[in-house]
């Protein structure tokens, strides 16, 4: 039970933050075309 | 009963509770309130409500906008200053959950005001009601992670404070995203964009809240013992927060924050126009955004990666290495325009960056080391006063000099100079307040029987 609360929790910090970072990496890369 | 299950004492975690999962429920609030530097992404927006594809008679100016994100601001720094002793007392569970509702609501608020056309709405709404949710959301764990990670406090708390940084990575495409999705011919997708972020913001701190667990009083890692021969500047005594801030120790890391909050925060404000100017026709406005989105990547790694690194060389050595290299980049910076190097300009900037978000995820551990664990949130809440005086004199400083320097012709190009050469008087400045830390007077110290004779003596 504690495993699953543990996935679960850090999905859900993590994926927002790995969505948001892979997004402005995106529009970092214009920087050096 | 809610008031029962928000209590501290609902939340303390049984044994062998894995203090990892304690980190997830920080980083949510954080991650929340984080949207506070993707707030500008509204103000055009905003700013048409009216005419939608350009600002039409009756539409608010950017300088009217403008006011919201510094009352949110000035707001976050009193709140953090004020509540710091009740988040202490009534625990992070109730302090995220107040949040949540202050910051959701403070979305809720401003959306009226932009469904009325009422400016005022919005400064009381996402300035007033929402600077408190920042204020209270941003201090509520700190002192929680501090106490799971007596061992690595850099580390624990650089975790959530990389949230805030974070926010802002998610909240931008996120909030262009809800205004794509809701566009019509007769809106702009604004309003309902505050309604969705005010409930999604309030449903993912209140997951943050229900997860979060303090420590029982005597719980200690397993395994780990504390040093019989702690670093000379790490207290195993405590210091309470009236006392605290009458100790010359608190002013000097309010200095020290000042300082590196000051020299970053007027380049985070300005990277884009500076980089245009500084390489004038070899920097496109859309890969300027590249350079602020890839500096505010840094800004957050920055954060985890120094708070960490603070756990092993001290905390003193630390800031003492933001301020010598920080001087030593910022005076190189004009050379990088000269050369015409776009890579060794954006490389100074990056490191840069990453130590003013390091100098935020690092105090908590610094004033713990100083003061102790028993009133860190509440300390850290009065430190933060100093952020408010850098938001304001950072961007002051970058573009009042700026402006007087193009006035008295200085080319664009190299209009930034002095304003870097001024940066670095700022950081030494931050380095003297560093370089005179010492520890606490036990006279300061926080002791049992003293306390009790006061409040006995005070209930009379």
């Amino acid at each position: 039970m504690m495993m699953l609360r543990f996935v679960v929790l850090w999905l859900l910090a993590g994926l927002p933050l790995i969505w948001g970072i892979s997004k402005t990496l995106q529009n970092a890369l214009k920087l050096f075309q | 009963m809610t008031a029962n299950f928000l209590d501290r004492e609902a939340t303390i975690a049984p044994p062998g509770y894995n203090r990892f999962l304690v980190p997830p429920a920080a980083l949510a609030v954080h991650l929340s309130i984080g949207q506070l530097y993707a707030f500008s992404t509204f103000n055009l927006p905003l700013s048409r409500l009216i005419g939608l594809s350009k600002s039409a008679p009756g539409d608010w100016t950017l300088a009217q906008l403008g006011w919201i994100f510094s009352i949110a601001i000035l707001v976050l720094g009193m709140s953090a200053a004020l509540f710091g002793r009740w988040v202490e007392t009534a625990g992070p569970r109730k302090a995220m959950f107040v949040a949540a509702l202050c910051f959701g609501g403070g979305f809720l608020v401003s959306a009226l005001g932009i469904a009325e056309h009422q400016i005022w709405l919005l400064y009381l709404g996402y300035g007033a009601l929402g600077g408190c949710g920042l204020g209270i959301g941003y201090i509520s764990p700190v002192s929680t992670l501090i106490k799971w990670f007596p061992d690595r406090p850099g580390m624990a708390t650089g975790m959530a404070i990389m949230g805030f940084g974070g926010g802002a990575l998610i909240a931008a495409p996120l909030s262009i995203f809800l205004m794509d999705h809701f566009k019509t011919q007769t809106s702009n997708g604004v309003l309902e964009a505050f309604i969705v972020m005010g409930i999604v913001y309030f449903v993912y701190m209140s997951i943050g809240a229900l997860a979060v667990r303090v420590p029982a009083a005597d719980w200690k890692p397993e395994g780990w013992i504390p040093s019989a021969h702690p670093r000379k500047l790490v207290t195993s005594s405590n210091v309470s927060v009236d006392a605290a801030w009458r100790t010359p120790q608190f002013w000097l890391l309010w200095g020290v924050l000042c300082m590196n909050v000051t020299a970053g925060i007027g380049v985070l404000g300005q990277a884009s126009p500076m980089i245009q100017e500084m390489f004038t026709g070899r920097v496109t406005p859309a890969a300027a955004a590249g350079f602020v989105g890839l500096i505010s990547l840094f800004n957050m790694g920055g954060r985890f990666v120094w708070a960490s690194v603070s756990d092993y060389i001290g905390r003193r050595a630390t800031y003492m290495v933001f301020f010598v290299l920080g001087m030593i980049l910022y005076a190189l910076v004009p050379t990088t325009g000269r050369l015409g190097s776009i890579t060794l300009f954006v490389s100074a900037f990056a490191i840069i960056l990453s130590m003013y978000g390091g100098g935020f995820a690092t105090i908590p551990a610094y004033l713990r080391d100083i003061f102790g664990t028993m009133h860190v949130g509440a300390i850290h809440g009065r430190v933060l006063a100093a952020w408010a005086a850098a938001g304001v004199l950072g961007p002051v400083l970058v573009n009042y000099i700026r402006q007087s320097q193009i006035d008295h012709g200085v080319p664009k190009a190299q209009a930034y100079s002095v304003t870097m050469y001024i940066m670095c008087a700022l950081l030494f400045v931050g380095f003297l307040c560093n370089f005179l830390m010492r520890p606490v007077s036990e006279r300061r110290h926080y002791v049992e029987a003293d306390a009790a004779a006061l409040a006995a003596g005070s209930s009379k």
